[in-house]
């Protein structure tokens, strides 16, 4: 027995023992070929996914390095069984070649005739494979390509891409790590730069990256690297100016390279900056804007926010395949169990980092999340026992009780910059009433979102009122205490997202305070306790308390 | 001069004849009555047979040698012929192994007698017709190819100018066995003229040649031994022809005095035992998985026997593995005892095999209890023992039927040698050494031929199956499994020893060698676990039995192997609840077993559902009693005279009995209250007293008039009911007329003299020729005589088949049953 850190589960999944003095080192070591599947304090759980493994055989490991790690560093006997299904896998990793030949453009050409043999029988290519050329080889359509190797995946028999990526339409772009128009100079995070190298020795794929940890340095870094004209996929304006901003002070783009292709503007520029929602948007239930990806020669796309992907540009997606793309997320789980197709479209994981790591190496805010439990009264208690299925939710989330248990929450961080977030409209209006704040809502026009979020920024507003718009990538670094009210049901990326608002490293090293305040002995108890798996997963230990807790012992008043 | 083997076998002395049967134990069952006998039976096939099948392919080849050099006038050689032969190749063994060889052979009694004048046992011929896989001399076969053998220069000259199919054909019966078939028509010379039309050959330069089997019968090269004209055949390649055709490998083929040898890379020794200990793990894991899901839900046994398919697929699915390894694995399992049938409740014995189902036996709570290294001992045990070839199932048997797991279909009596000599070859091998499957079977096929060719398949499956069960490791025999296999084979030499098994008791209860070997490999059992704040428990390593019996209620078990992972979840703490832990039992249960702080939310989780739990209570009762007035009901409450009703106070306004309703409401109204029952939808049920009749019957004004009238007959019935009657009236006579011989009585003066049963078919005949009556008397099936008077209508395969005029029916009759034949006079 060695005692290792490792031990390895019949079910596939690693557990990492992060105390022991060789985690470290076995982190390394099986990072390259297991997934991160959990991190919470003590053991950190990886999983060994076909994927997973041919991702690892795609960088160049083969399985007897993969088999070595796992003995290695396992504290227990591996069982026989699992190494030999761990080379398996990985044996059937590149038997198909996907290549360009010199005659007759992208072929599917194999190294194991039978394999090809039986692919080209399946039903699940029908359509996909064209003229067969020789025994080994096969024609494939250009346009096809990225459904080839879904389809292959999903098969078993992975493709080795070979055909290699086109460079796009050249562009410089450089970062502008010495400080530009006088800005302090800067550099790249170790993680950032890590995530960027991972990304471009790949060529294509997904980095996962903690909200407030510079996903859109790793943007813009990747754009340094391509130096081409790069197209930018994000959610909704507001980001989009955001990341317009990030890029003009980090890069050494200007502001006229620069355009923003959304439902007030329609520029193309080198570097574009599009919004879901106007790719999406159907004129004649034809999508008319998805021109935009032919417009020019991308040399790179990049999709801010990659779990909230729509399903139209997945479709897209598909024939992009010959272009570098980049995905960019804090929370890589997609309520509708895609997680998947993100992979398989865009590109596996690249990078991955733990919350905690990230947070102990100080480059996002250390959080306490705290649940408080509200305990209705007698009429609401009966109004939610006699309400119907489908209103039980809102009556739960919205109750009244909530309001003066929030007021309270507010006044006990006087000095700190607050954020009210909650989905329901009629009760973000009562709270901005009772706690006399400005509301942020769909129906708020940008002119006045960007009014708000300076006044916010720039300290003068203490109390935001925000609805679901404050789930996506708006900047507030000084915000440090978030009080959550109501939901998007069990949403877990919605949870992580709002944690993500408070998580910008405050100058002094503050801590930030995540509230959720839920009705007790509700259905909202347990959607919270949903939502709170992502973040408990990553490590965020979560107190509960009762509000007569908080509503009780008096805090020194500030008045 | 020769002598017999009988002589020779007179001849020794005690202690060699004592020798020979220690070899060759299968003599002396049942013990001969002499040596004449025992000479018999030495040099009978199944014998030989079985002598042979020990030896390896040396020796083998080394008999036939002596077989070859055989002296044709008295049939004797000598161990300086069978060297000469031996080392005629060119590569050829030294002496040495020669000699040692034969000294095995006149050891085993299959070579006798003093060296100069060996005689080879009798018998051997019967068992394998082609020494070293050449034919026999030519001068046995035909007399022209005899001609053609005898005259070297020409015999070379025919050979060089066969063409190449031709050529082919004859190395192919050249490595042997000399003997091929011959498709039709291959012999057939083709028709005059039409030689030109014969397609060509590109074995030939494209010439062609016809066919290439017809061209060397035609050239004496081969002889035609069997078939008819035109028809299949079978040809046999001479001696001599064999011989000079093996001039480059030797007249005995390549000759190895050794085993092949293994080229794999040996593996490092200790991770060959690691990846073997973690097997041993997953396959007791995996065995306990799959036998729990029995117990949850018992299979029912097949008409036919064993477990149905979709049964097994379904285990297979619930307990995570293939389906090949959940039939390997309940197999092992039934014949470890850990699993066994019961009746269904409520079986009918009257079905063969139905109503019974497969469920863990109770030595399975035995096996439960004892330590990692002993399950896996008594599963890998019953596997080395177990008389099933596990492969079979899922195959279809001879009748086309799915063989299913624990069926009699896949019991196969040569399945625990098969297993022992697969792990013997890796045991003789250098510890960790992984041969590849094929050189096992290279090995298994040098050691005994005879006994491994044709189980290729089954010695594959063994080696898969100890992969599985954690025997081997990375391909090669473990630590403990070398260990283990030693024990099992010593036990056995041991359990013939020792048939009392006096010492197998007094061992009993002693871990083995394997056990503490495997032991040492596992990892120990660990008391403690990590909780985290997403409310997992990670237990680093194997549970020991109480704390996984302490999560087995508190929480749900996410993820299985080296360590456990579970997860508390308001349902699991509620079963704990239920299971009669109070909320400070867990608090104190997870303190005390975890090694890291209890998270906040997990207290907390805790407090909550025991703070609902009960809050709702479910009971039952046989009655109540309501009333709006609180009073009245503490009055009842309190009322002596209904102290026999058992009430209880629910709520101020209801009061329960455990008893009926009816028994309360009289108990009530004797004690002088107005009770008023009601239905279960709260109204109230009037009653007023019911009067009680009898069932209805049918008056008697309704049946006939006359009982004793006499029902009509009609004319058909009538007649139906004489010819009845005329019928048994001729049967009577018909019994009464049947001669004393065919009745078998015998007469009050002697026996009759029964005629022979030759007699009898004579009879027959003659009365088939005549078409005469003939009385009959036969045995029926229930062993009765009988007798019959017939019209005989054939005689044929056994059977007679005859008319009987009076029933007008075609009876069929066992020739062996009849005993007599008399034609009526």
């Amino acid at each position: 027995m060695s005692g290792g850190p490792l031990i390895v589960q019949s079910d596939k999944t690693l557990l990492l023992e992060i105390d022991h003095p060789d985690a470290q080192a076995c982190r390394m070591a099986i990072a390259p070929f297991a997934e991160l599947e959990r991190s919470p304090e003590h053991v950190h759980t990886y999983r060994l996914t076909p994927l997973g493994l041919w991702n690892a055989r795609a960088a160049g490991h083969d399985a007897e390095s993969v088999v070595d790690a796992l003995i290695k560093f396992s504290r227990y006997p591996v069982p026989h069984a699992l190494l030999v299904d761990v080379a398996e896998t990985m044996d059937r990793y590149g038997r198909l070649q996907l290549a360009n030949d010199p005659a007759h453009g992208l072929v599917l050409r194999a190294l194991d005739r039978v394999v090809l043999v039986e692919v080209a029988k399946s039903k699940k290519l029908a359509g996909m494979l064209g003229n067969k050329i020789d025994a080994d080889t096969i024609a494939v359509h250009p346009s096809e390509r990225g459904r080839l190797k879904q389809a292959l995946l999903k098969l078993g028999w992975p493709a080795e891409d070979l055909a290699g990526y086109v460079d796009g339409e050249a562009h410089p772009i450089e970062l502008a790590e010495a400080g530009k128009d006088g800005r302090k100079p800067w550099t790249l995070r170790s993680y950032q730069r890590e995530a960027v190298e991972a990304f471009w020795a790949g060529g294509s794929g997904v980095v996962v990256l903690p909200c407030g940890a510079g996903k859109t340095l790793v943007g813009a870094a990747a754009m340094a690297e391509a130096k081409a004209t790069t197209l930018i996929l994000v959610t909704n304006t507001v980001a989009g100016r955001q990341w317009k901003r990030e890029l003009i002070a980090r890069t050494s783009l200007t502001e006229e390279e620069i355009g923003e292709y959304s439902g007030e503007r329609k520029e193309i520029r080198p570097v574009t900056i599009a919004t879901y929602q106007v790719l999406t948007s159907r004129r004649g239930g034809a999508f008319t804007h998805l021109d935009l990806f032919g417009a020019r020669d991308w040399g790179l796309v990049i999709y801010d926010e990659v779990h909230l992907l729509p399903a139209p540009i997945f479709r897209f997606t598909a024939d992009l395949q010959a272009r570098r793309r980049l995905g960019l997320t804090a929370t890589l789980v997609r309520e509708d169990g895609r997680e998947g197709d993100v992979f398989s479209l865009i590109g596996p994981k690249r990078y991955d980092a733990p919350w905690k790591d990230i947070e102990s190496q100080g480059w996002i805010a250390p959080a306490e999340c705290i649940e408080v439990r509200v305990t209705l009264t007698d009429a609401e208690r009966m109004a939610y026992a006699t309400a119907e299925a489908e209103e039980r939710y809102r009556m739960a989330a919205t109750a009244r009780t909530k309001l003066p248990v929030v007021r309270a929450l507010v006044q006990r961080h006087p000095e700190e910059q607050t954020l009210v977030i909650g989905a329901y409209i009629d009760q973000l209006h009562q709270l901005g009433e009772y706690l006399d704040a400005p509301i942020v809502q769909g129906s708020t026009t940008n002119k006045e979102r960007e009014r708000l979020f300076d006044a916010f920024r720039s300290g003068e507003l203490r109390t935001l009122v925000i609805s679901k718009v404050g789930n996506f990538s708006i900047d507030l670094p000084e915000a440090a205490v978030a009080i959550q009210v109501s939901g998007t049901f069990g949403s877990r990326q919605e949870e992580a997202q709002r944690l993500g608002r408070v998580l910008r490293p405050k100058a002094d090293g503050r801590q930030a305070h995540f509230y959720t305040v839920v009705s007790r002995d509700t259905i909202d108890t347990e959607y919270a306790a949903h939502r709170q798996r992502f973040l408990a997963e990553q490590g965020y230990a979560y107190t509960i308390v009762d509000a007569d807790d908080v509503l009780g012992p008096k805090l020194p008043s500030v008045d | 001069m020769t002598t017999s083997l009988a002589d020779h076998l007179r001849s020794l002395p005690d202690e060699s004849l004592a020798a020979l049967l220690q070899l060759r134990p299968d003599l002396v069952v049942p013990v001969p009555a002499d040596v004449s006998a025992l000479a018999i039976r030495a040099q009978s096939r199944v014998s030989v047979a079985r002598a042979l099948d020990g030896l390896d392919q040396f020796t083998l080849q080394i008999l036939d040698a002596a077989r070859l050099t055989r002296d044709p006038a008295d049939g004797t050689t000598s161990t300086d012929a069978v060297l000469a032969m031996a080392t005629a190749g060119p590569h050829p063994p030294a002496p040495t192994a020669v000699r040692a060889a034969v000294n095995r052979l006149r050891a085993l009694f299959l070579l006798y007698g003093p060296e100069s004048s060996l005689q080879i046992v009798g018998g051997i011929d019967e068992v394998s017709p082609y020494p070293a896989g050449l034919g026999r001399p030519a001068a046995e076969l035909d007399p022209r190819t005899a001609a053609l053998c005898a005259d070297p220069a020409k015999l070379r000259r025919t050979l060089l100018a066969a063409p190449p199919s031709a050529r082919a054909i004859l190395d192919r019966l050249a490595a042997g066995p000399p003997v091929g078939s011959v498709p039709p028509g291959a012999l057939q010379a083709p028709p005059v003229g039409a030689e030109d039309a014969l397609p060509p050959d590109p074995t030939n330069g494209g010439a062609p040649t016809g066919s290439p089997v017809r061209w060397l019968v035609d050239h004496r090269l081969l002889v035609r031994i069997s078939g008819g004209a035109g028809g299949t055949g079978t040809v046999e390649l001479p001696r001599e022809i064999g011989l000079l055709l093996r001039r480059d490998s030797g007249p005995l083929g390549p000759l190895r005095t050794s085993p092949p040898p293994v080229t794999a890379a040996p593996r490092e020794p200790k991770a060959a035992d690691s990846a073997g200990a973690g097997q041993t793990m997953e396959v007791v894991r995996l065995t306990e998985a799959l036998l729990e899901n029995l117990a949850a839900e018992p299979v029912p046994v097949l008409r036919s026997g064993g477990l149905g398919v979709r049964e097994l697929r379904r285990l297979a699915r619930v307990g995570g593995v293939d389906e090949p390894t959940a039939a390997l694995l309940l197999e092992v399992a039934y014949a470890a005892g850990l699993l066994g049938e019961m009746d269904l409740p409520g079986a009918t014995t009257a079905r063969h095999g139905a109503d019974q189902q497969v469920l863990p036996t109770a030595g399975y709570e035995v096996w439960r209890a004892s330590s990692l290294a002993q399950r896996w001992e008594q599963l890998a045990r019953a596997w080395l023992t177990m008389t099933r070839q596990v492969g079979l199932v899922g195959q279809r048997d001879d009748r086309d039927r799915p063989i299913t797991v624990l069926s009699a279909e896949a019991e196969r009596a040569g399945a625990p040698l098969a297993r022992r000599s697969v792990l013997g070859v890796l045991a003789d091998l250098e510890p960790a050494t992984a041969p590849t499957p094929e050189e096992v079977q290279e090995l298994l096929d040098w050691r005994a031929p005879r006994r491994s060719r044709g189980r290729e398949a089954a010695h594959r499956e063994v080696l898969a199956e100890a992969a599985t069960l954690g025997v081997t490791g990375l391909g090669a025999l473990t630590s403990y499994g070398r260990l283990l296999l030693a024990d099992v084979t010593a036990g056995d030499e041991r359990g013939a020893d020792d048939p009392l098994g006096l010492r197998m008791e007094a061992e009993e209860g002693e871990p083995s060698t394997a056990v503490r070997a495997l032991d040492a490999l596992l990892p120990a059992p660990v008391d403690h676990f990590l909780v985290q704040a997403d409310l997992s428990v990670v237990v680093p390593g194997p549970p020991d039995p109480a704390l996984a019996a302490e999560l087995e209620v508190v929480a749900e078990q996410e993820s299985a192997g080296g360590a456990s992972v579970y997860r508390v979840t308001t349902a699991s703490v509620r079963r704990a609840l239920d299971a009669g832990y109070s909320a400070d039992d867990l608090h104190g249960l997870f303190r005390r077993r975890s090694r890291t702080p209890v998270p906040q939310g997990l207290t907390y989780l805790i407090d909550d559902v025991a703070r609902k739990h009960g809050g709702l209570r479910v009971g039952s009762a046989g009655g109540y009693v309501r009333s709006d007035d609180e009073a009245l009901l503490t009055e009842v409450l309190a009322d002596r005279r209904l102290e026999s009703l058992a009430l209880r106070r629910l709520a101020p306004t209801v009061l329960v009995t455990p008893y009926q309703v009816n028994r309360m409401l009289l108990a009530l109204r004797d004690a002088g209250y107005a009770p008023v029952p009601e239905d279960a939808s709260g109204a109230a049920v009037l009653s007023r007293p019911k009067t009680r009749r009898a069932p209805a019957r049918v008056s008697v004004a309704a049946r006939t008039l006359d009982p004793l009238a006499t029902p009509k007959l009609s004319m058909p019935r009538l007649l139906g009911v004489v010819e009845q009657i005329r019928r048994g009236d001729a049967a009577a006579r018909a019994a009464r007329r049947a001669p004393a011989v065919v009745r078998g009585v015998a007469d009050r003066t002697g026996p009759v003299a029964v005629p022979s049963h030759s007699d009898a078919l004579a009879v027959l005949q003659q009365a088939v020729r005549d078409k005469a009556l003939v009385w009959v008397g036969y045995v029926d099936a229930h062993g009765a005589t009988a007798s019959r008077l017939v019209r005989p209508v054939s005689i044929g395969a056994g059977y007679l088949r005859a008319e009987d005029e009076r029933t007008e029916m075609l009876h069929t009759f066992a020739l062996h049953r009849i005993t007599a034949a008399v034609l009526q006079e």
